[in-house]
């Protein structure tokens, strides 16, 4: 059994609607673990249930080969990061961080050492005496990062950490938090609806949609080979072509053209689906694997120009380098890589 | 489902029924066929509300009240709203001090305002005792009108009003047409509370009655002191009501929580 | 802005209260001071005169007291309100609002229906063979205290209720995830934050006690009189109208000093960064 385990999750807020159906979740000792989705997929409540504040309708929560369950919440011993911070205004950097270990009535010469060991962990000596309302945004996420480890968290809980966060720092942050958590070998569940930001600093995405999770792989699986149209959409796949499987085991379009693909998929209705980033000009003599069409809508991306492209198949995005410029009108030959095309059952 | 906390819900259904159950035993008590208040009671009778409205002394009170609360709400709005504007806007010098001015009627104790205006309106300067019954219930009605209102103004982005200037609209046009409509429910809510408070309000009263003029709670209060009987519990379910009508179009309108300033 | 036309805004307020107010308040009370063999000498008769210093003493405990209750019967009940979800918490804002609209004639009345010898309490009890006799509940500082939690708590749950809605579930989360429980997590976290709004509402409820006179004058009767009712005593029975004024500046005296040392505590929690 994995370290932490979430098993036949069910949470309902009224009687109709389930928030989370069926979920299973586990970890593995010392993983970072994303929770990945659009907002209501139920990610946050999946964070909740696993920090006590959500009482799930059944299923179980295992950690360490005991059930957490019906543990209440200041008993389970997690450390927790809110998007707000929900630092507390009346007490001092110190005294925050100090917070828990004070509930836990422990030695005063202790706690100043734990307090101030952390603090100097996370950069904070100097701020020590300053009171939340004083610090800038940075600052005090890092008081909320060292104020939830500090108690030497069985698990750590960090949800939407970085998102009020101007984007520069997010980067520092990100990276902050990653170097924290391997130092301390923490196992954590990270919340997030920012892909990059996920797939950068985890071990492991947990892609969520309406309760369940959809995939749940490293972030270069996922990145490569989505297994469903909602995780293909979501990270960043926006060409979805209708297909047919051929009598000589190849798949061919709603028009007719003929493709071979690596990646597929078991069951029908198949979806061949591309990023725009991955198609190119077709050689002269290539047969398979190519649409011909008109370019429509040039937008320029910086780097390079995106292309809405009409062929008989449908409408394809395709992002080309900006060294050569098509015009509106022109037609044009893709090639939709082998390599790069995949398929998928659609939903 | 969140988890919820049983022991705290129970506190506060303790609460609230200590809140509200007096004022249901009173209900109950008005509708009693015997000359004295039981409960519960031992026959059902609407004839002490007849009695009610058949007492001289609780019309005439009770349109004297009207009219004072009105009257005192209306002079505090009129001299108040330009106040809280200033203290709301201008850069004097000392407006801390004078907004403290201005709200200073709260710390003196109602008696001691009924008290000395008898002594000074009344006794000295030899006022009608209704002019007099104004003035104390002006000082019970402008800190109102200063909170409440003054804080609207705060929250009124100035701006908007620079706006106008820039527009070419005179700054008094300005304040008539940009400030004012902009502020409207806050006036409401300052013209709610001051009229309830000034119409409920007993100490600043007790001294500043004369013949014929005596404001409705004191006259109720008396009454009280003289007659114990369920006419006493009919005047009051008849003002609950009048209570819960205006909280359900005051929510209506400007929403519950400006009854909570 | 202009000075000028700022103070014309400004005047006729003034004026209304240099004539309602300020001129009244200085003819009543300032003889008062300077009468006597000399200055104040009136007023350490009045605190060594072993009647009135009961009165002021009784007026202080009862204030007190009530206060007291009212923080602790309105802070956990303005916590629950405000955990509430909205449409519940504006029916309780609103069954909490309806006493202070209702007329503090009518919510003293209701007690003495409730505690007067012929009333629910004593009918019930000689009923259950309890008690032979009505027992004195009415008429007695209890009463008053009674009455006066009845009138003042409403105020006090919607005053800390205002404070405590600001404050983030976030807040409550964040502490029992450190791991304090629920009592522990209010008693360090809500309580301290909140505290501002309840000074402001201990404020409220204590100096409102102290000059309350609807409630102290039907609950408590002429044997248990406060100071409130003192100055009317004197002023329209007794026909002591200076010493009436005597008690009125007791009154404003300890008013503005439990004001000004209520608001420095606060503004001293302030600092702290709340």
């Amino acid at each position: 059994m994995a370290f932490m385990e979430l098993q036949q999750i069910d949470v309902c807020y009224d009687k109709k609607k389930k928030v989370l159906q069926g979920l299973d979740l586990s970890v593995e000792k010392g993983e970072l673990v994303s929770l990945l989705g659009p907002s209501g997929c139920g990610k946050t409540t999946t964070l909740r249930v696993v920090a006590g504040f959500i009482e799930a309708e059944n299923g179980k929560f295992i950690l360490d080969g005991e059930e957490m369950t019906k543990v209440p919440v200041h008993k389970r011993n997690f450390g927790l990061v809110f998007q707000s911070y929900a630092l507390f205004p009346h007490l001092s950097v110190y005294d925050n961080v100090a917070f828990g270990l004070r509930t836990r009535k422990m030695d005063k010469a202790v706690i100043d050492q734990k307090v101030n060991d952390i603090l100097k962990v996370c950069g904070l000596t100097e701020l020590a005496s300053r009171f939340p309302k004083e610090m800038s945004g940075g600052q005090r996420q890092r008081v909320a990062l060292a104020r939830a480890l500090v108690i030497e968290p069985k698990l750590l809980l960090l949800d939407e950490p970085l998102s009020n966060l101007d984007a520069k720092l997010r980067l520092t942050m990100r990276v902050e938090i990653k170097r924290l958590q391997k130092r301390l070998g923490i196992t954590t569940l990270f919340v997030t609806h920012d892909q990059e930001e996920c797939f950068s600093i985890s071990d492991k995405v947990a892609i969520m949609n309406g309760g369940v999770i959809e995939q749940y792989d490293s972030p270069e699986n996922i990145y490569k080979r989505p297994l469903t149209e909602f995780v293909a959409r979501f990270i960043g796949f926006e060409n979805f072509l209708e297909m047919t499987r051929t009598a000589d085991g190849g798949y061919q379009s709603a028009d007719g053209s003929v493709f071979e693909v690596e990646a597929e998929c078991p069951q029908a209705p198949f979806l061949g689906t591309i990023r725009p980033d991955d198609i190119r000009i077709a050689g002269p003599d290539q047969q398979k694997n190519v649409l011909e069409g008109t370019v429509g809508v040039r937008t320029f991306l910086g780097k390079n120009y995106q292309y809405e492209v009409n062929t008989p198949a449908g409408i394809l995005r395709v992002n080309m380098d900006a060294e050569h410029v098509f015009e509106e009108g022109e037609r044009i030959r893709l090639s939709l890589p082998k390599d790069k095309m995949i398929l998928i059952k659609k939903s | 489902m969140k988890k919820k906390n049983t022991g705290l819900t129970i506190y506060a259904a303790v609460v609230f029924a200590f809140l509200m159950i007096p004022l249901l035993i009173i209900t109950v008590t008005a509708f009693g066929g015997g000359s004295a208040i039981v409960f519960p009671i031992d026959s059902f009778s609407l004839k002490w509300f007849a009695e009610v409205f058949s007492l001289k002394s609780f019309r005439r009170s009770f349109l004297t009240s009207l009219e004072v609360a009105f009257l005192a709400t209306m002079i505090a709005l009129l001299v108040g709203i330009p106040a809280a504007y200033v203290l709301a806007r201008s850069s004097l010098k000392g407006k801390q001090l004078l907004k403290s001015v201005f709200l200073s009627p709260t710390i003196v104790p109602g008696i001691v305002i009924g008290f000395i205006l008898y002594q000074f309106l009344v006794l000295s300067l030899r006022l009608p005792v209704l002019v007099s019954l104004l003035g104390g219930h002006f000082l019970v009605t402008l800190p109102y009108v200063i909170r409440v209102v003054g804080s609207a103004m705060e929250q009124f982005d100035f701006s908007i009003e620079e706006a106008a200037w820039s527009l070419g609209c005179p700054k008094q046009q300005a304040f008539f047409k940009v400030v004012l409509p902009n502020v409207t429910s806050g006036i409401s809510s300052a013209f709610m509370l001051a009229f309830i408070n000034s119409f409920n309000n007993i100490p600043v009263s007790m001294f500043l009655t004369g013949p014929g003029i005596s404001t409705f709670p004191a006259t109720l209060m008396n009454y009280i002191e003289y007659n114990y009987n369920p006419a006493v519990s009919a005047v009051s379910v008849l003002l609950m009501a009048a209570t819960v009508i205006i909280m359900v179009i005051v929510d209506r309108t400007l929403g519950i929580a400006s009854l909570a300033k | 802005m202009k000075k000028k036309s700022a103070w014309m805004m400004l005047a006729p307020g003034l004026l209304i209260l240099l004539v309602c107010l300020a001129i009244p308040l200085c003819k009543v009370l300032i003889p008062t001071i300077t009468a006597g063999s000399y200055p104040f000498s009136q007023y350490v008769e009045f605190l060594q005169d072993e009647y009135y210093q009961k009165i002021f003493l009784r007026t202080i405990r009862i204030a007190v007291i009530t206060t007291v209750i009212c923080m602790i019967g309105g802070i956990p009940t303005a916590y629950f309100i405000s955990r509430c979800p909205k449409k519940w918490r504006g029916l309780l804002l609103a069954a909490s609002i309806f006493p202070m609209m209702t007329n503090s004639v009518i919510r003293s009345f209701a007690w003495i229906n409730i505690l007067g010898s012929n009333g629910i309490i004593n009918n019930f009890l000689k009923f259950a063979h309890i008690i032979e006799r009505p027992m004195k509940l009415l008429y007695t500082d209890f009463s008053i205290i009674i009455g006066s939690v009845y009138l003042f708590l409403p105020l006090m749950i919607v005053t800390v209720t205002g404070v405590m809605e600001n404050i983030d579930d976030d807040m409550m989360e964040a502490a029992q995830s450190l791991g304090a429980d629920r009592l522990s997590a209010f008693m360090k976290v809500i309580f301290p934050m909140s505290l501002p709004g309840i000074i402001v509402g201990g404020t409220l409820v204590f100096t409102g006690t102290l000059t309350a006179y609807t409630t102290p004058q039907l609950l408590g009767g002429n044997s248990n009189m406060v100071l409130a009712t003192l100055i009317y005593q004197r002023a329209m029975s007794v026909g002591d109208w200076n010493g009436a004024s005597v008690v009125a500046l007791v009154m404003i005296v300890v008013t503005l000093l439990v004001i000004k040392g209520l608001n420095a505590f606060a503004a001293k929690l302030d600092k702290r960064g709340a």
